[in-house]
């Protein structure tokens, strides 16, 4: 991977910018000199906020971590400095990655660098626009329900969400563990290939990482994509938004017969669609809380005065967290009382079986599962809000499929909207097929030969 | 009665060791009706006979190791981000009175 920057000059971009995108927590003004040969030398990078960095702190965005610094890196942080890689920057995001605008962050709202006037989409907005903004090739992120590769589509890059299990999640600050992923966001399908090289693999410090080789997706990639299977998700692409994203995706599929792509169209029943965000909620609340009860302001993190341990926990936990997280530890830990266990929490794991089931079905004679990223483009910082409980449209919540069934999934450029913010295209494969969907991406690459660059990049 | 009173979701909210605002429990009673009414719909899905979907994959990842010392942490670094130390531990106020 070759980066335009060094490190140090990445440094000095990303403090330039900050004022403009307000995308990073933490800036490493002193980056640490890294000698090791290999793939990322002296490849700048950028962290989400929420990868634990040995002496660098760690805040996952919440006020509770605000001095937390890390006596360990996390395993894809040792894993990139092996292969050469320096730590520039740790990411803005959403409070714990509970959000999906990256408005809730303990820096306040990351902006889009395509229009500062628009969210970036998170929960992994800062890596999303400080990819975008071109100051490192490669950024981190987690996708615990589209938490990357929305971003990546209101940001105009790509966006890799691999299989549940694919990437080590040890020392990344949990979210929701039946959901969370390890992924990240490049700019060309080259580099989101080999950066999974590198990521990837079994470690025994994160039982649910995967035995399955890690396979030489960069080498292999191939863009042909004559006799492609690939399915079109109709009941999405019928509910797209933006004028010139529907004309596009149009050409779009075009395009792939014209290469000779078997292109079907498949569709999923709206009813269980429905289902995606209640359940989502559900799983993800239920989790949330018990993944951050330790978080108590005792042995780490912020403490306030008490005059017992109690009163410390109560004070450091009620100055500790935003409203909004509270709210959802509040209906998570109510999902999971006993008597309402099978009702809510319960019930959410099974509807999931039956989505995840529905949506196998999708793939039953295709590699891949085309479908738009977001409907539209990202909203304006004033009029966008993480709805909080209610009921939500399924469109702009499909791409949470890949979360539920923990298939690889990716999101990259397609075009820019008549208000000049990108719309983006996601694709997705079968469980571990990184192979295809890198190749696909990569033909779709050579077909859209995305050149637009934000505005903050052109001056 | 109302389901959702204040005293309930303080209650709720002190079990899990925070406070609430007046406004915050005020938008919360319209939080719990909006997650009821969730569970109405998820009551429309017929799950008779279907196992809850723990994680993704069945395939097992998980196994005991050998009880050995592994990797540990000093006790100086496992002080490290505590906010009180006092002769090698935690501090925290009295518990015992």
């Amino acid at each position: 991977m070759k980066s335009l920057l060094t490190p140090k000059q990445s440094v000095e971009k990303i403090t330039a910018l900050q004022p403009v995108l307000n995308a990073a927590i933490t800036i490493v003004e002193q980056p640490e000199e890294n000698t090791n040969e290999g793939v990322l030398a002296n490849v700048p990078v950028v962290l989400k906020d929420n990868v634990s960095t040995k002496g660098i702190r760690t805040t996952a965005s919440s006020r509770i971590l605000e001095n937390y610094v890390p006596v360990y890196d996390a395993t894809i942080v040792k894993k990139m400095k092996e292969q050469g890689a320096v730590m520039v920057a740790k990411a803005s995001m959403d409070e714990l990655g509970m959000g999906g605008t990256n408005r809730n962050a303990l820096i306040g709202p990351a902006h889009n660098p395509w229009n500062p006037a628009h969210i970036t989409g998170g929960s992994s907005g800062g890596s999303a626009a400080l990819i975008a903004a071109g100051t490192t090739p490669l950024a981190i992120g987690t996708d615990t329900g589209d938490s990357i590769r929305k971003p990546a589509a209101y940001c105009g890059v790509i966006g890799v969400k691999p299989t549940y299990g694919r990437i080590s999640r040890y020392g990344i600050v949990p979210y929701c563990s039946s959901l969370d992923t390890v992924g990240y966001f490049t700019t060309n399908i080259q580099d989101a290939a080999q950066a999974l090289e590198v990521l990837a693999g079994r470690d025994d410090h994160d039982m649910t990482s995967s035995n399955l080789p890690v396979e030489h997706y960069l080498e292999n990639l191939n863009g042909n994509l004559e006799g492609k299977k690939i399915a079109v998700f109709k009941t999405i692409v019928d509910r797209i938004i933006d004028p010139t994203l529907a004309k596009r995706f149009e050409q779009l599929v075009a395009q792939l017969k014209e290469q000779g792509a078997i292109v079907t169209e498949v569709e999923m029943d709206t009813k269980l669609l429905e289902m995606i965000a209640p359940v989502y909620k559900t799983i993800s609340n239920a989790e949330a809380t018990a993944n951050h009860s330790n978080l108590d302001g005792l042995r780490f993190g912020m403490r306030e005065d008490g005059a017992s341990v109690d009163e410390v926990m109560t004070a450091s936990r009620t100055a500790g967290f935003s409203s909004y997280v509270r709210a959802r530890f509040l209906i998570g830990s109510y999902s999971l009382f006993e008597e309402n266990q099978d009702r809510m929490f319960r019930k959410a794991q099974k509807i999931r079986r039956l989505i995840v089931e529905s949506y196998a079905k999708l793939f039953e004679d295709a590699d891949i599962v085309l479908a738009p990223a977001a409907v539209d483009t990202a909203p304006l910082i004033d009029e966008s809000a993480d709805l909080r409980f209610g009921q939500d449209r399924f469109e702009n919540e499909h791409m949470q499929l890949a979360n539920f069934s923990g298939y690889p999934s990716l999101t990259m450029p397609l075009c820019l909207a008549e208000n000049g913010l990108p719309l983006g295209i996601n694709i997705t494969a079968k469980p571990f097929a990184e192979q295809t969907l890198f190749d696909a991406a990569y033909g779709l690459e050579q077909i859209i030969d995305w050149k637009e660059e934000p505005a903050c990049l052109i001056k | 009665m109302e389901k959702f009173s204040s005293e309930y979701l303080r209650k709720l909210a002190s079990d899990l060791k925070f406070s609430l605002s007046d406004e915050e429990v005020e938008a919360l009673k319209k939080d719990f009706e909006a997650v009821e009414k969730q569970v109405e719909l998820f009551e429309t899905i017929d799950t008779e006979g279907v196992e809850p979907m723990v994680y993704p994959f069945e395939t097992p990842t998980t196994f005991l190791r050998e009880d050995v010392e592994d990797e540990v942490l000093s006790q100086e670094e496992a002080l490290q981000n505590a906010p009180e130390v006092r002769m090698g531990h935690v501090h925290v106020p009295k518990v015992v009175k």
